[in-house]
């Protein structure tokens, strides 16, 4: 997760205009979800993987890691999808077999359904990733805040992403300090040291929960959170190009409608 | 005008806890002065700043800005606090946003100035903090220091009439300390009145016009940095070490070495003006300097060198 932050902010797409980078995150992914046929979810995984590595200079190690994390729950997931397990008469089978009234295996059916989904999530996680490494937080809450999103939600947005930070800090320092001193050589000191650490961790969190707002009111802080927004103009050949790209991801969608396994196994 | 900016007219203070913070502080802010603030841990300083803001309402005693007294009203409180700005000793305590110009323009705004006059004051501020190169860094990835000219930066940018700093050099690198303390030179000398907080007397005695030594949270002795640290008595009480610069003077004194009737310099640099050049007799030349060796014989520093 920090990681992904430090890239946000140092990724060559940085001084896109964020709202864009949002926007085609966005219409991809739903033009992704929509889609019934895998043709068009693979060239979105395909086109945002290129956006990332290439456009955006994010090294293919890092990211490749980062789209390995969800493949865990991704493959479980499709293969109770794929196998059909029925008690009835046989359907038609790929491949399986029966055993004692009850048969397992593919059918042509389950086995483009698992391929869809396999490449509609890991399309859509594409496009999560190429918005997380291209736009810091600090953008996406400006963006929200532009959008009229309540105060009070991008306000605590904005704190607890700044707090989270601060906290992680304090608690690296504690723990150096604790297994400096060897509070961490045994279970046993171990779980001592982890309690005290995170009940100090809480009673540090508020005393500068107070000390940020005595800070604040100093600043003539009056309820509001209001901070002052660096203008961006968009950039009318990156809209372009974005309409481009989801033009045809659409036209690719709706042409393949039909699915691809569906037309070799009519 | 009054010549004096803030005033604390024996102010008194307990915490919550019951703990005595300030005990009848008596402390008078020229206007646009460099004011210092000496004391030793828990003397009370942090907490006589809070209420130079309005931040801590006194228990007893007053504390008054341009010679009116204090009123703890919404409206006179941000009058006040437009006014007096503090830079806090711990910058991620005073840090809320994770964009540099965000944080900046945050108190400004709350000036209610117009969004391009906000704009001008926040890029002037991080000019004079030098941190306009660190304007689309996010907070978290700043180096102490940074945040510390960026909390510099928060407050400049009110541009108060008052700016008191509490520690404005504790931990930071010689580097920087220096640069941050020409940077309150600089904002001095365009008129506004500067209080810092520091446990550094070499630095104090370098940089401030007067100078507050508080202790047990009263104030124990003031005056020109002259004055204070030629006062030996006062300084042992309040457990503060003589500045090197007025030790060396002083020592250089006693040994003759300087006439008794020269003013305390206020740099090194004047100190070594002082200090004359002896010519050996007869060559016009410097003298040798002479070290006594092992046998106790007089020996020449320049022979003894080579001999090595
Ligand atoms: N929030 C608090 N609650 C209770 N006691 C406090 C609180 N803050 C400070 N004190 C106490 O008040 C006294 C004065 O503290 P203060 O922070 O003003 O000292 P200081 O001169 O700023 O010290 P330092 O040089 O360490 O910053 C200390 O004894 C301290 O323990
Ligand atoms: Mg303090």
């Amino acid at each position: 997760m920090f990681a992904i932050d430090q890239y946000a902010y140092t990724s060559r797409l940085r001084p896109v205009h964020p709202g864009e980078k949002l926007a085609f995150a966005l219409v991809t992914m739903v033009i992704c979800l929509a889609s019934v046929s895998p043709a068009a979810p693979l060239a979105v995984l395909l086109i945002m993987t290129g956006a990332v590595l290439f456009r955006a200079g994010i090294p293919w190690r890092f990211y490749l890691k980062l789209m390995t994390l969800p493949l865990s729950f991704l493959i479980i997931g499709v293969l109770t999808v794929a196998v059909s397990i029925s008690t009835g008469p046989p359907p038609p089978l790929l491949s399986g077999r029966t055993l004692g009234g009850i048969t397992i295996g593919f059918t042509a059916a389950s086995l483009q359904l698992a391929v869809l989904l396999f490449v509609k999530s890991l399309g859509a996680v594409s496009c999560l990733y190429f918005l997380s490494l291209t736009t810091p937080m600090v953008e996406v809450i400006s963006l929200l805040r532009r959008f009229k999103v309540p105060a009070l939600f991008v306000e605590l947005m904005s704190l607890i992403y700044r707090f989270i930070f601060v906290i992680m800090e304090t608690a690296e320092k504690m723990y150096v300090a604790q297994s400096s001193r060897w509070g961490y050589a045994s279970i046993k000191t171990a779980y001592i040291s982890l309690g005290q650490l995170v009940a100090n961790l809480f009673g540090k969190s508020y005393h500068r929960s107070q000390a940020l707002f005595t800070a604040l009111q100093s600043r003539c802080y009056n309820g509001d959170l209001r901070v002052l927004e660096t203008p961006r103009a968009p950039s009318r050949s990156n809209i372009m190009l974005i309409a481009a790209v989801d033009l045809f991801l659409a036209v690719l969608a709706l042409y393949t409608g039909g699915g691809l396994i569906a037309r070799i196994h009519p | 005008m009054p010549e004096f900016i803030l005033e604390a007219d024996t102010v008194e203070f307990s915490y919550p806890d019951g703990t005595r913070a300030l005990q009848g502080v008596f402390m008078r802010i020229p206007r646009g002065a460099k004011v210092a603030v000496l004391g030793s841990n828990g003397a009370g300083k942090t907490t006589l700043f809070l209420h130079f803001n309005g931040i801590l309402r006194p228990a007893g005693g007053r504390v008054r800005f341009d010679g009116r007294e204090v009123r703890y009203d919404h409206r006179s409180l941000m009058q006040l606090r437009k006014n007096v700005g503090i830079v806090f000793q711990d910058p991620d305590s005073q840090l809320f946003s994770a964009s540099v110009f965000q944080e900046i323009s945050f108190g400004p705004l709350n000036l209610g100035l117009p969004r391009e006059e906000v704009r001008r004051r926040v890029e002037e501020a991080m000019q004079a903090t030098e941190i306009t190169g660190l304007k689309d860094k996010p907070t978290h990835l700043l180096s102490y220091g940074q945040k510390k000219r960026v909390s510099i930066a928060d407050i400049l940018a009110m541009e108060p009439a008052v700016i008191i700093c509490d520690e404005p050099t504790a931990w930071l690198d010689p580097k920087h300390a220096e640069q941050v303390m020409e940077l309150f030179k600089r904002i001095n000398n365009g008129g506004t009145t500067v209080i810092l907080s520091t446990h550094d007397v070499d630095m104090a005695y370098s940089w401030a016009d007067y100078i507050f030594i508080m202790m047990h949270g009263t104030v124990i002795g003031e005056g020109t940095p002259e004055e204070v640290f030629q006062d030996g008595e006062l300084l042992f009480r309040a457990d503060l070490a003589r500045p090197r610069l007025v030790e060396t003077w002083a020592q250089l004194r006693n040994k003759g070495l300087l006439p008794a009737d020269l003013p305390l310099p206020r740099s090194w640099t004047e100190l070594f003006e002082l200090v004359p050049t002896r010519r050996a007799p007869g060559t016009g030349g410097p003298a040798p300097v002479y070290v006594l060796d092992r046998e106790g014989t007089p020996a020449c520093a320049a022979c003894s060198a080579r001999r090595r």
